[in-house]
């Protein structure tokens, strides 16, 4: 073919575009890029300056062989040369091959920014435009440094073009994408608002997207932008076409600004000023009615204009959500739509309503149009749309109306596109749970779900369906007699095997009056399908068989002999393996007591919306949903998280993450406390010991290869009975809320401040802990003990008491503990012996910690040690005292305070206070009967300090004032703040 | 915010590719060939919008298209842009490319890789829309010619030239996009080229 020239001369470009244009392989193509490449290389290598129009030549080949999707590595030197020219062309290459190809960590970076410096300074516009299109294009961090300060000022200027302005906010918006720091604030703030009354409305359109993100970051300091949007807006929906010339856009005047403007407002709560609202509600009620007016054109141009701004008005509409005029408007335009000849607007129209269905004045609007939706999931050819039906299903579901719907979904889901099966399944399952108000037809609509789609059904939610039955008595019979007519299909679903064998493992009995589905039909069923199960369903099925022993005993020797089965009892599979050893045993040696209370029916779940499946499918909500609701979102995700991290995600019953807590409440053995160490379970004294002993003897048993496999006896014992149906309790709830649970103590709020008068109290109490503390003083010297007493069931393993250190001036010196374990009902007495090295104002800590149930708790004590306590009280008669008391006349050594009465002021009270604060009350000595002194010496290691003291009560204020002398500043201190709202 | 504009053939030849988030050169093929199989096996008369890109933004994330002749135009959007409005975007682009090339085709992005740079350059920056004004935009594009005409010394006749090799070549490539009128006849567009 031949290659058009260019008119500038480029004429090699063209002939190499060409030559590639004309290679016949992918080979060839290659081979003739490397002898370019390689041609180029020397030329730039070589000798031989390039001119600048050989090098812009070669920079735009090189940028052809980028844009073909070959790397290129080198020649990014050469283009930031091309950059200083003073040729327009030039330039415009340099930057083009520095937008598009160059790194943002280039070690050339700052050669480039000092070239786009130069440029913006030029007092041409277009080296201008050139350095801006660059910033906007690669907007790292040190460009953002670099420019923050002059691209807000471009943006403002008086003397800047329009066309610049333009470029300079989306420029500034770029920049601070990535780095927020460079938000315009203050006098900026009113200046960028109001570029939206700007003449030119190119400058409106690009400030409006800024302010959108600027407000968005702190929509307080832009909230000024409300006010001028709207009326914006007002004189764009008011006007005439012709009003705007070169804006109007096939007949509607301004699309972009509006729909630019209508999604600035959905930032913020409708206005509070009611004129500007109500501007605001005009504006979106002639968009509403220009929807019903005909067409200026046939063009298709002029009704996506048209419905641009309209879909954007009613999302704004959805947004505030207080007009149910507007809304219900909004809700038939859309109704319109969705039987509309353009795909595209149908699709809309179904987006919009999901939207819609969620607002309470707009649900039942919605709600009218439900047959065209189902019409749409069923007729539409395009997938898209269909996704948005379903969508739209989802959330005009409510309990009138969720029968068909569910009913129309499960039909979909037999033809449905693979990659949004899941979804449904899930969609599916949340509506039939929610509004089931007849337990077997969620029954019904499970079993058919898994029947349908069993591989898109993931563990949630089958798991959730045991959940429900095992929780609802009404139901049980029903879910028997309907698993059991499920799994006689030929061909049925793995899930369906595990619903199957768990709920008829439970609830099995309750059909089991029928011959047609005896106990052995029972069994039989399940068998069959059981050597085409995986390893995780059998390890299921077999602790459904274990439980049929003790539901039927009469088919014992029927599940005895699949138990010692050889590809049971010495499956590859430990699980499998472990298993039937256990349950075998269980069977030959438990008696039928045993047995019944091991293999007990599962208790209730707690009650509880199934969190997991709701995340999920937050997440999968349609971006349109999120777009209103990104920070929800955000929020939505992190609990999700959450979600997922507790729970175990991992497939198929394990031992290891067995709860003790089940095992002992399955045995019915509470009085025990669990236990991480085997020792603890067989050397405890608790009176159940008999039981658990023959517990143990079951497995005394040779046991061989699982002892191999599993050595502590406890993995053994934790595996049988926390596990026997252990899995959904596992996965879906956890049993917190089931069974007591011990939770971590990581902090506490002590009770210590009541210790300044008493030294013997409770200092902290709990549900599963009780400190106690009493503590005696000899002049500089202490000795406390902690009386730590174990509320639970649960054994404290590890107990451990030390001080923290860094508070020198009180030293703490535990001694040893009698013991590191603290039964449960039981308790442990730490003594510490302290010693006042100095005056103190910080409390002495220890850390307390002990593990329990494989939860380490650790936390912080503060011992009720105070100054105060330190105290000998002094007698003295009136003249030692105001001699003392004048002798402590330095600055520091005083302190005063003055106060309200917290209490009526009551004299033998205020005394009794003052005497067990440490010091003593004296009587007598003050001049005025109603004032108290006294004194006292605190005795530390390295110094006694004398403290004297005046209360100063005034009945008639209902004030005190409090004067503290001594003869060290902090003591006076400390001790005011003792006394501080005591009296 | 539009995270990326791309322009291929029916067969996933890229003719442009612009991206206003930072992917590596990897990356971009990648997008590219994910982009062209999702938007290729559609069928014309079905919407212009598209979620299941894996690849940008993750699920807040919709590809915008529309296919003229031997041509896609693919804007890849997150939820902040109206669908609508990137559509007419896309045929302002499309117009303007148009006006710039006297009856665009396939061979003038080819050819003129640098200039529809320039093009788009005008039409969207870092992401947003910068002008959607069509006249606009070509006074901007005809200074820059005039510009470029005057560097170069030269009063070439460049416009005319590929002309006259565009009526000369009756293959695919030369079909002016313009005559496809998509918009307002969907059911052409879906022309299959071998």
């Amino acid at each position: 073919m031949t290659p058009p020239v260019k008119g500038d001369g480029m004429r090699g470009l063209s002939v190499f575009i060409s030559d590639i244009r004309n290679c016949k392989s992918r080979e060839a193509e290659v081979k003739r890029i490397n002898k370019e490449l390689a041609n180029i290389r020397t030329k730039f290598k070589g000798d031989k300056t390039l001119d600048g129009y050989q090098k812009k030549k070669y920079v735009c080949k090189l940028l052809f062989i980028f844009l073909l999707g070959h790397d290129i590595d080198f020649g990014h030197k050469e283009a930031v040369n091309l950059l200083v020219s003073n040729k327009y062309t030039e330039k415009q290459i340099g930057y083009l091959f520095i937008s598009v190809i160059l790194n943002h960590e280039s070690d050339l970076m700052r050669l480039i920014i000092q070239n786009i410096k130069n440029d913006l300074s030029s007092r041409n516009p277009i080296f201008i435009t050139l350095a801006l299109q660059c910033i906007a294009n690669i907007g790292n961090k040190e460009m953002a440094d670099a420019f923050a300060q002059d691209i807000p000022k471009l943006l403002v200027s008086g003397d800047t073009l329009d066309s610049v302005k333009q470029s300079a906010a989306l420029c500034l918006l770029k920049l601070l994408r990535n780095s927020p720091e460079i938000m315009p604030t203050g006098e900026w703030t009113t200046r960028i608002i109001h570029l939206l009354n700007d003449q030119h409305l190119g400058v409106v359109t690009a400030a409006c997207s800024l302010i959108d993100i600027l407000v968005k970051r702190n929509p307080e300091e832009y909230k000024a932008c409300v006010s001028l949007a709207v009326s914006r807006l007002s004189r764009i929906v008011t006007s005439t076409y012709t009003d705007f010339q070169d804006y109007t856009y096939y007949f509607v005047p301004a699309p972009w600004l509006s729909v630019k403007i209508l999604r600035l407002l959905q930032n913020y709560p409708p206005p509070d000023d009611p004129s500007i609202k109500s501007r605001l509600n005009e504006c979106l009620d002639t968009i509403l009615q220009k929807a019903q007016e005909a067409l200026k054109s046939k063009k298709l141009q002029h009704s996506n204009a048209k419905n641009a701004v309209l879909f954007e008005a009613i999302n704004l509409i959805i947004h505030i959500d207080s007009e149910p005029n507007l809304l219900v408007k909004a809700c038939n335009q859309l109704g319109q739509f969705l039987s509309h000849k353009d795909t595209n607007l149908r699709y809309l129209a179904l987006e919009s309503m999901c939207l819609l269905a969620t607002s309470e004045f707009s649900h039942d609007a919605v709600k009218k149009h439900q047959e065209t939706v189902i019409n749409a999931l069923k007729t539409e050819r395009d997938i898209s749309v269909r996704q948005r039906a379903v969508d739209l299903l989802y959330a005009m579901c409510d309990r009138t109306n969720a029968e068909e719907i569910v009913k129309e979904m499960l039909g979909y889901l037999e033809t449905a596109d693979y990659h949004i099966r899941e979804e449904m399944v899930l969609k599916v399952a949340i509506l039939a749970e929610k509004y089931a108000v007849d337990y077997t037809w969620y029954v019904d609509i499970m079993l058919n779900l898994i029947r349908i789609a069993g591989d898109y059904v993931s563990e949630e939610v089958w798991y959730r369906v045991i959940q429900i039955v095992v929780n609802r008595t009404d139901v049980q019979g029903y879910a028997a007699k309907t698993v059991f007519e499920a799994l006689q299909a030929p061909a049925c679903h793995e899930n369906m095997v595990k619903v199957g064998g768990y709920i008829l493992g439970e609830f099995g009995n309750l059909i089991a009056g029928d011959p047609r589905s005896s106990p052995l039909i029972q069994f039989e069923l399940l068998h069959s399908k059981y050597h085409l199960c995986s390893p995780q369903t059998r390890c299921l099925l077999l602790s459904t068989y274990v439980k049929f022993i003790n539901l039927f005993n009469e088919i014992k020797p029927q599940i005895q002999h699949v138990l010692k089965q050889e590809n049971n009892l010495k499956s590859s599979d430990v699980e499998i393996q472990q298993r039937s050893v256990e349950y075998l045993q269980l069977s030959m040696i438990a008696d039928a007591d045993v047995l019944a209370t091991v293999l007990e029916e599962m208790p209730s779940f707690p009650e509880r919306e199934s969190s997991i499946l709701s995340s999920i499918l937050q997440k999968k909500k349609p971006p349109s949903d999120l777009a209103n609701q990104q920070q929800k979102e955000e929020k939505v995700e992190k609990v999700e998280k959450t979600v997922m991290n507790g729970q175990n995600y991992e497939t198929g019953p394990k031992i290891q993450t067995v709860n003790n807590n089940n095992q002992i409440d399955l045995i019915g053995l509470n009085a025990t406390p669990p236990s991480n160490k085997t020792q603890t379970v067989l050397t405890s004294t608790t009176p159940v010991k008999s039981d658990q002993e023959a517990l143990l003897d079951i497995f005394g048993g040779p046991v061989p290869v699982v002892a191999a496999t599993v050595p502590p006896v406890q993995a053994n014992l934790d595996s049988l009975f926390s596990d026997t149906f252990g899995v959904p309790t596992q996965r879906i709830a956890s049993p917190v809320q089931e069974i007591p649970q011990f939770i971590p103590i990581l902090s506490i709020q002590d009770n210590h401040i009541q210790f300044v008068f008493k030294n013997a109290d409770i200092l902290f109490e709990n549900e599963s802990i009780k400190i106690l503390s009493k503590c005696e003083y000899k002049q500089n010297l202490a000795r406390l003990s902690l009386t730590f007493m174990n509320k639970s069931n649960f054994v404290y393993q590890n107990f451990s008491v030390q001080p923290i250190l860094g508070n020198d001036s009180i030293r703490v010196l535990p001694r040893p503990l009698d013991s590191n374990v603290l039964q449960s009902q039981s308790q442990l007495i730490q003594i510490l012996n302290c010693e006042c090295v100095n005056d103190f104002s910080q409390l002495p800590q220890v850390l307390v910690q002990f593990s329990c149930n494989g939860t380490q708790s650790r936390f912080e004590l503060n011992l009720p040690i105070f100054l105060n306590k330190f105290f000998d009280p002094a007698q003295m008669d009136s003249q030692t005292f105001f001699s003392r008391w004048k002798n402590l006349g330095n600055p520091g050594q005083e302190q005063q305070k003055i106060f309200k009465a917290n209490y009526p002021i009551d004299k033998d009270r205020n005394s009794q206070i003052l005497v067990s604060f440490g010091w003593s009350s004296l009587s007598g000595i003050d001049p005025n009967p109603e004032n108290f002194c006294g004194a006292g010496i605190i005795y530390t290691s390295t110094q006694q300090y004398g403290c004297l003291y005046r209360l100063e009560p005034n009945r008639q204020a209902q004030m005190y004032r409090l004067t503290i002398r001594s003869n060290k500043e902090s003591i006076s201190k400390r001790l005011i703040e003792l006394l501080d709202n005591q009296f | 915010m539009i995270k990326a504009i791309l322009i291929f053939n029916n067969h996933g030849k890229p003719r442009l590719s612009k991206f206003y988030e930072h992917y590596s050169e990897d990356m971009q093929q990648q997008i590219i060939r994910e982009t062209f199989q999702l938007v290729s096996k559609r069928d014309d008369n079905v919407c212009n919008f598209l979620e299941g890109g894996s690849l940008i933004g993750g699920s807040d994330y919709k590809i915008i298209y529309r296919h003229y002749a031997t041509l896609y135009f693919v804007f890849c959007v997150d939820s902040s842009e109206s669908e609508l409005g990137i559509l007419d975007l896309i045929q302002v682009f499309v117009e303007t490319l148009d006006k710039c090339f006297e009856n665009v085709c396939e061979l003038d992005l080819i050819f003129h890789f640098d200039k529809v740079q320039y093009i788009l350059q005008e039409l969207c920056m870092g992401g947003m829309v910068l002008e959607t004004n069509m006249n606009e935009i070509v006074l901007r594009i005809e200074e820059m010619n005039k510009l470029e005409k005057s560097e170069a010394g030269l009063g070439g006749s460049q416009s005319k030239a590929i002309t006259a090799v565009k009526e000369m070549n009756i293959s695919n490539i030369t079909q002016k996009i313009k005559d496809i009128k998509l918009p307002e006849l969907p059911n052409l567009g879906s022309i299959k080229l071998s």
